[in-house]
């Protein structure tokens, strides 16, 4: 269906309008006036403290920002909201956390220590077997869920793709709850990566700490969103995603296997979720089936941010995101229980002002 | 005659392309006016520009000598301006006589409260309506098909369903974008008496987008050529036919040349046997 | 292309093998044979009996084979190729239940416990799934159990259908159980005017006559019923008819419920309203509230519409949850001792009571939902929800239209929060999680998007049945999920399918003075 962009209806809505105007300059004054408060006047936080919550924020940024491609690339490609991309990252964790589970009870005793087990004793291969358990058992899960559950239903309309979508999502979360039991899981990391080691660095008198997990996060996530680029810009396949982006039909002319292209496009954002899913379980320590559900809310909010089907944009918006929530409730004075509004708030407030995103403008007529 | 629809200088520019270059546009009351042109000439563009879904960047468009141009699209519908389109849209899961229903939305007032109290007046309402759409379906040979699901019927029958539809809300202009689109001759024919008999029994103005030549130049009062957005020539159907511009347009504009050329080599192979 | 008969058998047999192992590390074929087990009436015992077991297991062996055996069948399908496919399909899905069988067996013997990681694979359940015998006796069993049960089955659809097939062939009617639906004494009987007052004389009594006579425990469930069946209608407004899903439904739930909580319970404001006057301010409250979220977000496009919503619902519950709002909404603990009805300062105490307010409400949603259906208002809606654009060409306003259906849905929304909320004489955060929401999409669709009984239907089964079967508790939302995947890929038009009402038909039977 084209619904172009210029329509008179949403153009010339101006009681809409209006409504959108009120509502964006009530919420300038209210940002400026809490960060007014807290920045000049109470002046509760220094610079140590800024510069943890922003480099907690970047580190959560990465892994928004690995799972909003996903999101993004599916939108690009068939313009559905993949609602169950979140419980595929739930799924890497959990990949993750058994092969740590798995090696830890493996047995390899050196002469300097006879109670050294395989994670210890061989932290990188174990990290590498870790990422590789999860990535495949994510792009698995991805392409299965493609092929079920979406496939048959590549002419149906936007909604019934959504309900599956949501069907999907409920079922792989309590799918996992009913297979590993609803308590939180402590994934114990080899202790090269102990999460409490890092480099300590002294901002303003006080020390900050920079741990290992942390950067390991953040150099990882730029490595596969850098892998990631060249592999749309430069590659055939990338081509093709992109060719079918554009036009299915077309692209099926010239030779395209749509098809195909579809099934790796989510082949390629389950793997970039699973990574994202075992960096969170090395980092963040804990895992459950409810561990995909915010993340995914979270990094489609940072996709819209960036303007959905904008692979830049959702890189950027899933940094912005992450840096926003770690520093937000801090520089607003607000309740550290409320962050999660605020990733919600911005969801809303973006979809309701600029529903085409900062990136936004690259968007073809027919994605709006 | 004063002029129903009238469009001053009207351009719709998309990112870098013009698909409509400032035309200007005059249908008087009660015609028969037609827009004509090759692919991508603009010419869908411009009836979306008049009915209301497109806001042109330049220009104004005159429905009664009174601006719509930016108007809402259902207020411009209110207003009496109906249209159909290029490829049949119905609504496919209502019935024939909902379809019509729906378009008579606009001339009835009541509201769901009225629905829920089942006021006198929704009462009143919903026994004209079904009556009138009983009627529509009659003038377009529908009878006895109103309830069978509109994607459930033939495609002629399709296309005389969305005019009822259009006709539903008693417009004073109608919009047709390719009425006879995959028909045969002979509903060619039944389709062109059908749209004369509504500007002639309804007084109807009608506006048409066609590319069969021959419903053209049958039914015309007036054409409107346009070619890359712009409009290159207005008039009779006579006058159009052996316009110039309008031949280099549709057949390129060598085409005159190589006639010549093919006229002349002709005459010198006649000359030399 | 056809498969081969092999390939056939093969990939449902992987499937249903996959299927079979999922059950088991998820504890399912021990509540499945108890479910069986209840069927047969047998008395709730912990671990079901083992002829229990083996009758679903050689149930999920039938239902492989019948789906492996081929369809629709053409001239070139035999006998034999039907057995060779339903055959594989046992043989796979047996081998793959039995390799983990034996496995999970053999660590059982050895006396490691896997329920550190799997907690659902008890040793009972162990034991169950291999017949108690050991780990080799029983995955063989397994195999052959699955193998035959799945080559009987195939077998026998295979006769089934060619049966069919021939008598399709000659002409005859081939779906005995539609024809006997649809044919026109039934129907005519149905359709009487009669029939219809015997129905609703018959519905009225037992309304009446049940909440007293069931006791408290049924009285509550079909409470639940009820307050579902609402939300549902209201759901259906904006959903079913307007064709806009909104995820969040359940943020207009929490707004009637927190404003009749918060008007009728001593803490934390000291408001004592009048029930009526409470309820009715609850409605007020989500509807408007509908109609200011509406505002900014009706005119972007369904997906986006169903994202803010979830959004919004999420904010009011963190809102709800959080110490920011526990002056004024009491917080995480909850608001007490919510008021109840009165009539004429009568209050109503029991919950027959109560049960018949819900009723009341129930049936007066309900009649407010038959009238909008096929107004002049529900055409817009659903014109909007097949082609926004060409709806807006004839003439209506898109946007204020679903404001309209997001204002009333979220009122009726309101109610159900209310009731619920002075049912309960409790509401907390945790009443409206985004749980809620996802049953009253679940009940709408599987009953039938857009259609009252189907509602009905669809709280019946999505929130009465699982307290019928108690056992399947844990499993529901599970179910859910599948549910939904699987309508939208089959049925997406609901178990009871909307349809259109027969307006031309009846004009004709009943002319008016005017027509000529």
């Amino acid at each position: 269906m084209d619904k172009p962009t210029s329509t008179s209806d949403q153009g010339k809505l101006r009681f809409g309008r209006y409504v959108r105007m009120f509502i964006g300059i009530v919420i300038g004054v209210f940002l400026v006036w809490r960060l007014y408060d807290v920045l000049v006047v109470e002046h509760k936080f220094g610079a140590d403290t800024w510069v943890r919550f922003g480099l907690s924020g970047l580190i959560l940024g990465g892994m928004y920002a690995l799972i909003a491609i996903g999101y993004t690339l599916v939108y690009g490609i068939m313009f559905m909201i993949n609602f169950a991309h979140g419980e595929v990252m739930m799924l890497g964790a959990f990949g993750g956390f058994f092969v740590f589970e798995a090696l830890r009870f493996i047995p390899a005793p050196t002469l300097a220590d006879p109670k050294l087990n395989f994670l210890d004793a061989h932290p990188i291969f174990s990290v590498f077997l870790a990422f590789a358990v999860g990535i495949s058992i994510s792009a698995t899960a991805g392409y299965f869920l493609e092929k079920i559950a979406y496939r048959p239903l590549r002419k149906a309309p936007r909604l019934i793709l959504l309900i599956t979508a949501i069907g999907a999502s409920i079922f792989l979360q309590n799918l996992a709850m009913l297979l590993f039991g609803p308590q939180r899981k402590n994934v114990v990391n080899p202790d090269l990566l102990d999460r409490g080691a890092g480099w300590t660095i002294t901002v303003s008198g006080n020390p900050v700490l920079i741990s290992y997990t942390g950067v390991f996060s953040l150099v990882l996530s730029a490595v596969l969103m850098i892998g990631l680029y060249i592999l749309v810009q430069r590659t055939k396949l990338g081509r093709a995603m992109r060719s079918v982006a554009q036009d299915k039909n077309t692209a099926s002319l010239m030779g395209v296997d749509v098809d195909d292209v579809i099934s790796k496009t989510f082949i390629i954002s389950g793997s970039l979720a699973g990574a994202a899913g075992v960096m969170w379980g090395i980092h963040m320590g804990l895992v459950n089936h409810y561990t995909g559900f915010l993340p995914g809310i979270k990094a489609f909010t940072a996709a819209v941010m960036g303007g959905i089907g904008n692979i830049p944009g959702a890189m950027l918006g899933g940094m912005v995101l992450g840096i926003i929530e770690a520093t937000g409730p801090a520089a607003l004075g607000i309740d550290f229980q409320l962050k999660d509004v605020i990733a919600f708030s911005i969801l809303v407030l973006v979809l309701i002002l600029r529903p085409s995103g900062i990136l936004g403008e690259k968007l073809s007529e027919e994605k709006l | 005659m004063p002029a129903c629809i009238q469009t001053k200088k009207v351009s719709k520019i998309f990112g870098g392309l013009t698909a409509v270059n400032s035309v200007d546009v005059v249908v008087p009351e009660n015609a028969i006016a037609s827009i004509i042109g090759p692919n991508g000439a603009g010419k869908t563009t411009l009836f979306n520009c008049i009915s209301g879904y497109y806001v042109p960047e330049h220009g104004e468009i005159l429905f009664y000598d009174m601006p719509i141009q930016g108007q809402p699209t259902y207020e411009v519908a209110t207003m009496g301006i109906a249209r159909t389109y290029q490829n049949i849209r119905l609504f496919g899961e209502m019935t024939a006589i909902e379809n019509i229903m729906v378009g008579q939305y606009p001339r009835f007032k009541a509201g769901w409260v009225d629905a829920i109290l089942s006021t006198p007046r929704e009462r009143s309402e919903e026994k004209q309506a079904v009556e009138e759409g009983r009627r529509l379906l009659k003038f377009v040979g529908l009878e006895g098909l109103g309830d069978s699901l509109a994607r459930n019927l033939p495609y002629g029958a399709q296309r005389r369903l969305e005019i009822a539809r259009a006709l539903a809300n008693k417009p004073r202009l109608l919009l047709l974008d390719e009425p006879t689109a995959g028909m045969n001759p002979q509903e060619t024919e039944k389709m062109t008496h059908f749209i004369r008999s509504l500007r002639d029994e309804l007084g109807i103005t009608i506006l048409l987008i066609e590319h069969d030549m021959r419903v053209v130049m049958g039914i015309s009062d007036q054409i409107t050529v346009l070619d890359y957005g712009t409009k290159i020539a207005e008039g009779k159907p006579k006058d159009i036919q052996s316009n110039q511009r309008v031949i280099e347009a549709y057949l390129g504009p060598d085409v005159t040349s190589l006639t010549q050329k093919y006229q002349l080599r002709k005459k010198q192979r006649y000359a030399k046997s | 292309m056809r498969s081969s008969a092999v390939d056939n058998g093969l990939r449902t047999g992987v499937t249903f093998g996959i299927v079979i192992v999922t059950m088991f590390l998820i504890g399912f074929t021990v509540t499945g044979a108890g479910l069986i087990g209840k069927l047969f009436g047998a008395s709730d015992s912990a671990t079901p009996s083992l002829m229990f077991y083996s009758l679903f297991m050689i149930l999920i062996g039938m239902w492989a084979g019948a789906s492996a055996s081929p369809r629709p069948l053409t001239e070139a399908d035999t006998f034999k190729r039907a057995l060779i496919s339903g055959l594989v399909a046992g043989l796979v899905s047996g081998a793959i239940a039995a390799v983990i069988g034996f496995i999970f067996g053999d660590l059982s013997a050895n006396k490691i416990d896997p329920r550190t990681y799997l907690p659902s694979v008890s040793p009972d359940s162990i034991k169950l799934f291999l017949f108690n015998q050991t780990p080799l006796m029983g995955s063989l069993t397994l195999l052959a159990l699955m193998t035959v049960s799945a080559a009987v089955s195939a077998a026998l659809s295979f006769f089934f259908r060619s049966n069919h097939w021939l008598k399709n062939k000659s002409g005859e009617t081939s779906n005995a159980a539609r024809g006997f639906f649809q044919s026109a004494g039934l129907n005519r009987v149905l359709q009487s005017q009669y029939a219809s007052y015997v129905f609703w004389a018959i519905t009225a009594v037992v309304l009446i006559i049940l909440p007293r006579v069931w006791g408290s425990y049924w009285n509550y469930v079909f409470g639940t019923v009820g307050i579902y069946i609402i939300l549902g209608l209201g759901l259906n407004i904006i959903t079913g008819w307007a064709g806009q899903l909104v995820i969040g439904y359940v943020a207009f739930f929490a707004i009637g419920a927190y404003t009749f909580a918060l008007l009728t319970a001593p803490e934390p404001h000291h408001l004592t309203v009048n029930f009526w006057v409470a309820l009715a301010l609850g409605v007020l409250v989500a509807g408007i509230s509908g109609l200011l979220i509406g505002l900014p977000i009706l005119n972007l496009r369904g997906d986006y519409l169903a994202i803010v919503t979830l959004g919004f619902a999420e904010i009011i519950r963190i809102l709800l949850k959080s110490d920011l709002m526990t002056d004024y909404t009491a917080g995480p603990r909850g608001i007490r001792d919510i008021g109840g009805p009165t009539i004429l300062g009568k209050p109503f105490v029991s919950d027959v009571d109560f049960m018949y307010v819900i009723i009341v409400a129930v049936l007066a949603v309900t009649f407010i939902a038959h009238r909008l259906r096929n107004s002049r208002t529900g055409k817009a809606w659903f014109a909007i929800n097949l082609d926004e654009t060409v709806a807006r060409a004839t003439g209506i306003n898109a946007f204020g239209s679903k404001l309209l259906a997001l204002s009333l849905s979220a009122a009726v929304a309101g109610l159900a929060g209310a009731l619920f909320a002075s049912r309960n004489q409790f509401t907390g955060p945790d009443d409206h999680a985004l749980m809620v929401s996802i049953n009253v999409i679940c009940l709408v669709i599987v009953g039938g998007i857009g259609n009252i009984p189907g509602v009905f239907l669809g709280a019946f089964a999505l929130k009465g049945l699982p307290e019928i079967l108690r056992e399947t508790e844990s499993y529901r939302l599970l179910i859910f999920g599948v549910l939904l995947v699987i309508m939208m890929r089959l049925r997406p038009e609901g178990f009871l399918p909307a349809r259109r009402p027969e307006l031309e038909k009846h004009a004709a039977q009943t002319p008016s003075g005017k027509e000529a």
